[in-house]
């Protein structure tokens, strides 16, 4: 035996194997454990699937009642047949952990800002800010209250109990060869699923559609500019297009009435380093139903299409959920127990958010420095300190203190994006008191009819949805649903005096005052985030946008269909007409029509936006130049509204183009940063010249002859991660304001078509991605292709399971003790 | 012939060993094999085995694979698949042949013993 050498080489091999055992952060990314990672017994070679399908097997499960069966079909659509509730529940959290565990875990820690356990501070602490911004805004509050909502009701309680406990008993039999391809890359473990992290979910998806408010941004504007300027800029109702729900003089009850005294308008300037971003204004989704007088087939037709951030995993997680008292089948939130977008076998709902504005800032005054005490109704009343504790991935853990108020908690203050002059303001969010949504989808999962589906909105807070509704008995609906505050007229537009209780929400809106419509004369419901009602509806209703295109497309579009066909609903789904262009193009191209110096690539780009036919297709190179021009001008048009620590905010695009047409010589049109007085013709030509450039640098660096739309939006599905590596591009048409609305990274994120007829209810869908959350699954972006062109897959509603089916399948058997 | 052997051995332990335990399980069979299976190129049987067990099983993943997960791993290393490749099997291998030189460090050098 050789002592030194032998040490030696221990010493070397110890080194070897702890260093390729453990990750490390070098320069901003994390390189995982090598050895570990691309060993191809345990490491990412075992996320690559080698066969199709879930192979049938047998599992015993603690705490199962009965035997439950799931069977796989050829899309990797999990459908559970179970005998009671309780186990119906457990199934879902396991099935749903088998294929998505990553991405649950992933986006409930975003949800409660813990982002920086997993990948540490980032660059310039971007993503410790990011957590920050996410306590700051009470998510993790606001999920405790919506546990409290859900433990409220037996049966809501019983779903996400089973649920978790089915999340749990998948994560206990993993190992790490088993694990998610994301926690190998990122060399991190999961940890136990909670009820809490339920609630964090769909409280995360209240965040995504809530938070487009712009109190800040109008305070601003009306401290800089003036009552008029807000007036002229940002009217509180376009004149466009038609409401969701239409009918003058028919809106008969006697409204609630909040009494106290209007609200002081705020004389101050907001000053925030950054706000934290807020939703995005071109997202939205579509919606509508068909009367069975207005379709082919006689019975009625729903179609579901919601907008959201394109991401991988993919957002919804298409499932059937069976036993005798429920048969419902679409899509669900992965980390979430029901399916929240679907059918039953007697009904079909679908939901668009409903813009309403469901957010309020109110200032506080702090008594001093060490903000122990704000006044409130002439008191000093004490305020409450929250501790959050962010450990870092790499290093020290982070300690931030957020005061809680009567309103809620002060986002910004000294330690978080501030500036000179500092002011605290209070963040008051529906989202922050007790709601119970999982009772309604619980109860929407059973509905049989309208009665049923009315029953079922009556519990639903918020993020306040517009609900579409057909059933096999022909009716069709549409209820705009939230947990909506009486406002005064204009209270919620501007930041608010929060040393007075009566600023705040005196009442909500009566579940039966809510705007809604029941088999109207038109023989269609329909709602594409377009303002709710007409003029006469005696609430003041107020978001900072309300859309103006989609949904005049698609009421155009129905309207003219006497006999709407499944196919014509999947037409008009990716319906590419931008109606937007249609109302400004011929005005742009008029407005730059005497100008004779202009050079080759103008006058080119000039014919071909005269011959576009305004349809925003793959190819169409009109579109781009269209889409351009307006990215170009629109920042020319309003530099006044860009201010460093500023927040403010741009008139809407339709508004926009109405200004142009109606007030060319606004003052606000000018350019500042040029000597000379524009007008709206003048900064029209000077868009117009910095987007041809922008396109020929464009065809340059890209080296194309021709800029198809498709390539020059560039879309792609981002994996959650934000790793390029993983992200796919794809080629596609359709932008925002327009009814395919799938701009570069948002998009419709669940396309479904249901046909209700008597004998059966057939369902057809797609979505950008797939069932599998694992980028080594065929079935992981399986749909992707399908879902660019249109098509769909017709999903298989079952009623029973064949003895041969169930030999296929996974079954579920009760651990005996 | 005992060259070939100690691969075998190795391999075969490695094979076994990485079904119940993890990556570091390769060093166990590359320990053991230095040491009953003392060749004079204890290093490269090791380097041998493991990265010959390494490569054949990738190559059979990447054969029957059904999505591109191997060239997306690549890409967000910024390299192509094949380098991936290169460097799983490399790992393999220099973890393989650092244990069996280990290994064979702690074995009686036997020709002495002959002598007295």
């Amino acid at each position: 035996m050789r002592i030194v050498p032998f040490l030696a080489s221990l010493i070397i091999t110890l080194i070897f194997f702890g260093l390729l055992s453990s990750s490390h952060p070098i320069g901003g990314n994390r390189i995982p454990p090598l050895g570990k990672f691309l060993d191809p017994f345990h490491g990412f070679w075992q996320n690559i699937e080698t066969h199709q399908g879930v192979d049938a097997k047998e599992i015993s499960l603690a705490g199962l009642q009965k035997r439950v069966t799931i069977y796989h079909d050829s899309l990797l659509i999990p459908h559970i047949f179970a005998d009671t509730d309780a186990d119906l529940y457990l199934a879902q959290g396991y099935v749903t952990a088998m294929h998505r565990l990553w991405q649950m875990e992933f986006q409930t820690h975003a949800a409660a800002g813990r982002i920086s356990e997993i990948v540490g501070a980032g660059k310039d602490n971007a993503v410790l800010n990011y957590d920050r911004s996410q306590r700051r805004l009470g998510m993790v509050y606001a999920a405790q209250k919506a546990l409290e909502g859900m433990m409220s009701s037996s049966t809501s309680k019983l779903a996400v109990e089973q649920y978790t406990d089915g999340v749990n008993q998948y994560l206990k039999s993993l190992s790490y060869k088993d694990f998610p391809f994301e926690y190998k890359l990122l060399d991190y473990e999961p940890e136990t699923w909670t009820t809490l992290k339920c609630a964090l979910l769909l409280r995360s998806m209240a965040q995504t559609l809530n938070m487009g408010d712009k109190d800040i941004e109008m305070t601003n504007a009306l401290t800089l500019f003036g009552r008029d300027a807000v007036d002229l800029l940002y009217p509180d109702r376009e004149k466009v297009g038609e409401p969701i729900v239409s009918k003058p003089g028919q809106w008969k009850f006697d409204p609630v009435v909040v009494t106290s005294k209007p609200l002081a308008l705020p004389d101050e300037l907001i000053k925030i380093q950054q706000k934290i971003p807020g939703s995005d204004p071109t997202t939205g989704s579509n919606n509508w139903a068909v009367h069975g007088s207005k379709t082919e087939t006689g019975s009625p037709m729903l179609s579901s299409d919601p907008h959201l951030s394109l991401s991988l995993p993919s957002i919804w997680f298409a499932i059937q959920l069976h036993t005798n008292e429920v048969n419902v089948m679409g899509a669900s939130l992965p980390g979430a127990p029901h399916v929240i977008i679907g059918f039953t076998d007697s009904v079909a709902w679908a939901v668009t958010n409903a813009q309403r504005d469901l957010v309020d800032w109110y200032k506080i005054e702090f008594k001093d420095a060490a903000k122990n005490k704000y006044l409130l109704d002439g008191n000093w009343v004490d305020s409450k300190k929250v501790t959050e504790t962010f450990a870092l991935r790499d290093g020290e853990p982070y300690i931030d203190t957020v005061i809680y108020t009567h309103w809620g908690p002060v986002v910004y203050d000294d330690n978080f994006q501030a500036t000179d002059n500092l002011k605290h303001y209070a963040f008051r969010w529906i989202a922050h008191d007790v709601s119970n949504e999982s009772q309604t989808f619980y109860e929407l999962n059973r509905a049989k009819n309208y009665t049923d589906y009315m029953k079922a909105l009556n519990h639903y807070s918020g993020p306040a949805q517009n609900f579409a509704f057909a059933s096999v008995q022909g009716d069709v609906a549409m209820r705009v649903q939230g947990k909506f505050p009486v406002r005064r007229k204009q209270e919620g537009k501007f930041v608010l005096d929060g040393t007075l209780t009566t600023n705040g929400w005196q009442a909500f809106i009566p579940n039966e005052h809510n705007v809604m419509e029941k088999n109207p004369l038109r023989g269609f419901v329909s709602s594409a985030n377009q303002y709710p009602a007409d003029s006469t509806y005696p609430y003041y209703i107020h978001a900072s946008t309300y859309e103006a295109y989609r949904n005049r497309r698609i009421n155009d579009v129905l309207g003219k269909n006497p006999r709407v066909s499944i196919q014509d609903v999947m037409k008009l789904h990716s319906d590419n007409f931008n109606l937007k262009a249609a109302e400004s193009l011929p005005y742009f191209l008029q407005s730059i029509e005497s100008i004779s110096a202009l050079n080759n690539d103008e006058r080119k780009a000039i014919e071909i936006l005269r011959t576009w036919n305004y349809f925003n297709e793959i190819e169409s190179e009109g579109a781009s130049y269209y889409e351009a021009w307006w990215d170009a001008l629109v920042p020319l048009l309003w530099d006044e509204l860009r201010k460093e620590n500023t927040s403010l905010s741009y008139p809407t695009a339709f508004h926009t183009i109405f200004l142009l047409k109606n007030y060319p010589d606004l003052s606000w049109f000018d350019n500042q940063a040029t000597p000379e007085k524009e007008n709206a013709q003048l900064i029209v030509l000077q868009a117009f010249r910095e987007s041809v450039k922008q396109i020929a640098k464009w065809k340059e660096d890209k080296k194309q002859s021709k800029v198809s739309w498709a390539d020059y939006k560039g879309s792609y599905i981002g994996h959650l991660l934000r790793i390029q590596a993983l992200n796919i591009p794809v080629r596609h048409g359709g932008n925002h304001d327009i009814v395919n609305a799938h701009s570069r990274t948002h998009g419709p994120s669940w396309r479904m078509v249901t046909s209700l007829e008597k004998t059966k209810v057939k369902t057809w869908a797609t979505y950008p991605g797939g069932q599998s959350g694992n980028p080594g699954s065929p079935y992981y972006d399986r749909f992707l292709e399908r879902w660019t062109q249109g098509r769909y897959f017709e999903l298989d509603f079952m009623h029973t399971l064949s003895e041969e089916t169930k030999t296929k399948s996974i079954t579920f058997t009760p651990l005996l003790p | 012939m005992r060259l070939l052997q100690q691969i075998l051995f190795i391999f075969f332990a490695a094979l076994l060993l990485e079904f119940f335990l993890p990556w570091w399980s390769i060093a166990i069979a590359g320990f053991c094999g230095g040491i009953f299976l003392h060749s004079g190129k204890n290093f490269l049987s090791g380097f041998i085995a493991i990265s010959a067990l390494w490569l054949g099983y990738i190559l059979w993943i990447n054969s029957e694979s059904l999505a591109p997960l191997a060239d997306i791993v690549a890409a967000v290393f910024n390299v192509n698949k094949t380098i991936l490749i290169s460097l799983t099997t490399l790992i393999g291998g220099l973890g393989g042949g650092l244990a069996a030189l280990t290994g064979s460090y702690l074995r009686q050098p036997k020709k002495k013993n002959l002598y007295y």
